[in-house]
């Protein structure tokens, strides 16, 4: 994160148009890390080289794969499974084990190949850690900001919703 | 003065549940004199403390774990089911269409289906009433149903991008659209028991929370006029048994902070949600004579067509389903039909349903998501058919509170197929008028329906058509559990409806007179 990236991020949260809830949320995930608390230490860092390559990230930025085990560890879930498969923590430990030894190592291609083969013989939690990723990626500040998305700031309102009828407040937002 | 958390006693009617079935009754069953209570698994979400960020918002959904089987299995948690006071309410999207009176007469239409037991005009009442109460936004007129007999009290919210992109589309292709009704104020209006609730501020979250107080979710009018009226809501409460003693049911047993309570009242209503609901039954054993106790499970066929336009929409403005169009309520070939809504839609829910529909990653996948500004989504809402083979069952898995997981069965059948084929070709159609790129299509099946329905017979049914359980003296059931069949509708205004049309039954029960038809 550059220095003028931080410090919009942080002018626009802390300004008026955020209310207090989202503020509070936004700030702390912001900079947030988590130890390592529910994988073992070769799991983790095989999760995290899958990490990106799947949602390609900067984890120096975004903590994606730290966010995952922190979830985990608190047991939190997000209220189904496929009845047919094991709970998520489990499944995601058979689907990181079924990659090939070496995996962190291997080129971005040779990677890419052995995830398309964990794809298909581990569709659902493949599926599901796929989209546990996706919403660590999307949910942080950071890529909102890079991506233009102003929503979080709809203090006091948005007077208008039509196409292209933008607020200052977004146009302003994101790189130029 | 008792604290705060002191249990009331001699209470005349239990509700179980502070959803779109449990709410409307406790008020109108306190507002007539009774005393009453209600328990919710959830705690009170007040608007002030609802923040614009959908993880952080993950504690209004019921997040304990359901196993999904069958070939279309159901994802639940924020696709379907909530947990706190005011129930899936706190993040419905406020569509409120009516039903058509076919739609309660599926069976006779087709062959097929269910019929309801009991007819268009005993709805259309209590349909005014609560448009009003709500405060319903919506147009001058509206152009498919029924005429009708009172006005929506406010006029219709702002369209947004992918509103207006839906508008233009079927126009050209000669389908007609109206701004939606929505439960969301387009004015401000009072509330009694909670105050001024503001006008719609256009911030697109309702699937996370209004923030404003200008949607209708229960907390906001409901709840707060029962309480007004002496109500009590416990809240973090959740039901793990229902107690009883000869053969009649005597209240509840349910887990707070760790504690196991109890309550007692001479009536006990059952309002928790169509998974809940007959876990409980299952796991207790009641109210199921008829063998039909988490049958028939249904979720609306609900695929959804998304692209991106060169125009810069910000898909989380705006109330997100401001148009609406019901041209296609009836499609030769279909049994039954759908509806199209125009969809807004917030950052993380878009995001991950791409990962999930899609399954593209790296590169492609962030690439399409920068793009997320110029996002615009439509979707469908129609009938699915009741099967004894959907089903919820109790599994042997063992959730924290040591109560069996439920496990439900879905599969979409031919008539849910053809219309998730019928819909996805038309949405396609209608995104490339728009010139929309990038187009992809999820299935999904939306709502929770149907596993303990209500029939005039105790051999077909679980309720009878007020809402009393055939086997149970004294035990109620008021939630998305009891409709027999789907309806080509948005669920929660119908039941809403038939939540004070139980209140009615009851309270005639106890003048003792006919119950209100
Ligand atoms: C994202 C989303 C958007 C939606 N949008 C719309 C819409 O636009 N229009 C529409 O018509 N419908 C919509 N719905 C559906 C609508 O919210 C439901 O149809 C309606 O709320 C169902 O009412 P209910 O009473 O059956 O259950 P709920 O409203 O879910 O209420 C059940 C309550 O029971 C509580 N409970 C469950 N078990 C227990 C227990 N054991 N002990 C104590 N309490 C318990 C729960 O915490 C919950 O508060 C939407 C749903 C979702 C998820
Ligand atoms: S769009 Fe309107 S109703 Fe929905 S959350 Fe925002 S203010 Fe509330």
């Amino acid at each position: 994160m550059t220095v003028e990236e931080r410090s919009a991020v942080l002018s626009l949260l802390n300004s008026a148009h955020v209310t207090e809830p989202t503020r509070r949320a936004l700030l702390e995930r912001l900079d947030v890390r988590y130890e390592r608390e529910f994988f073992g230490e070769a799991e983790f860092e095989r999760l995290r080289a899958l990490a990106l390559r799947l949602v390609p990230h900067n984890p120096a930025e975004l903590n994606l794969t730290g966010t995952v085990d922190h979830r985990l560890h608190s047991g939190v879930g997000d209220g189904w499974r496929y009845a047919d498969a094991l709970p998520d923590g489990e499944a995601y430990r058979e689907l990181l084990a079924a990659l090939p030894d070496g995996f962190e190592t291997l080129d971005g291609d040779a990677q890419d190949t052995a995830i398309h083969g964990v794809q298909s013989a581990h569709p659902h939690a493949f599926e599901d850690l796929l989209a546990e990723l996706t919403e660590a990626f999307m949910a942080h500040p950071l890529t909102q900001y890079r991506f233009g998305y102003a929503g979080f700031a709809d203090a006091p309102e948005w007077p208008r919703v039509g196409p292209n009828e933008l607020e200052p407040r977004e146009v302003a937002y994101g790189p130029r | 003065m008792a604290p705060a958390d002191s249990l009331p006693t001699d209470l005349d009617i239990l509700v179980i549940g502070t959803g779109a079935g449990g709410a409307p009754l406790l008020a109108r069953l306190a507002s007539a004199g009774l005393k009453v209570a209600a328990l919710d698994a959830g705690v009170r979400h007040p608007p002030e403390g609802i923040a614009t960020d959908e993880v952080a918002q993950l504690g209004l959904f019921w997040t304990d774990e359901r196993l999904s089987a069958g070939n279309d299995p159901v994802s639940f948690g924020r696709n379907n089911s909530g947990r706190g006071v005011g129930g899936s309410t706190l993040h419905y999207t406020a569509y409120t269409p009516r039903a058509q009176p076919d739609d309660l007469k599926l069976r006779t239409e087709f062959g097929v289906g269910e019929d309801w037991p009991l007819e268009f005009s005993e709805l259309e009442p209590y349909y005014d009433e609560l448009e009003y109460f709500l405060g319903v936004s919506g147009p001058a007129e509206y152009p498919w149903g029924p005429p009708r007999k009172r006005a929506y009290r406010h006029p219709p919210l702002p369209l947004n991008g992918a509103a207006r992109l839906m508008q233009k589309a079927c126009a050209e292709i000669g389908m007609k659209t109206s701004p939606a009704a929505n439960a969301a104020l387009s004015r401000p209006q009072e509330q009694e028991g909670y105050g001024t609730r503001h006008t719609c501020t256009n911030r697109g979250f309702c699937q996370a929370g209004c923030s404003i107080g200008a949607k209708a979710s229960m907390d906001v009018t409901f709840l707060a006029l029962a309480e007004a009226h002496g109500a009590r809501i416990v809240d973090g409460a959740q039901v793990t048994a229902l107690t009883m003693k000869n053969g009649r049911v005597t209240g509840a047993e349910f887990m707070r902070g760790g504690e196991v309570e109890h309550l007692s009242a001479q009536t006990v209503i059952l309002a928790a949600g169509a998974v809940e609901t007959p876990r409980l039954l299952l796991m207790n054993g009641l109210a199921n004579s008829s063998g039909q106790v988490g049958r028939n499970f249904m979720a609306h066929v609900g695929i959804q067509v998304w692209g991106q336009v060169e125009d810069d929409l910000r898909p989380y403005k705006g109330i997100p389903g401001g148009l609406i169009s019901e041209d296609t309520h009836r499609v030769p070939g279909l049994i039954g039909g759908y509806l199209l809504q125009s969809l807004g839609v917030m950052p993380v829910t878009y995001a991950t349903q791409y990962a999930r529909g899609t399954l593209k990653w790296g590169p492609e996948l962030v690439q399409h998501l920068s793009g997320y500004n110029h996002v615009a989504g439509i979707n469908v809402l129609g009938e699915c058919l009741p099967y004894e083979h959907n089903r919820l069952e109790l599994s042997d898995e063992l959730d924290g509170r040591g109560l069996p997981k439920p496990r439900v069965h879905f599969s979409f059948g031919e008539n849910e197929q053809k219309m998730n084929a019928h819909a996805e070709a038309l949405m396609r159609e209608l995104w490339d008028r728009v010139g929309a790129r990038d187009v992809w299509a999820l299935p999904r099946a939306a709502h929770t329906l149907g596993t303990a329905r209500m029939g005039s017979n105790p051999a077909t049914s679980v309720v009878d058509p007020s809402g009393r359980t055939h086997d149970v003296p004294g035990l109620w059931i008021c939630d998305n559990s009891i409709f027999p069949s789907s309806l080509s509708v948005n669920p929660a205004l119908t039941q809403m409806a038939l939540s004070l049309r139980t209140a009615d039954a009851l309270l005639g029960d106890l003048k003792g007179q006919a119950p209100r038809s």
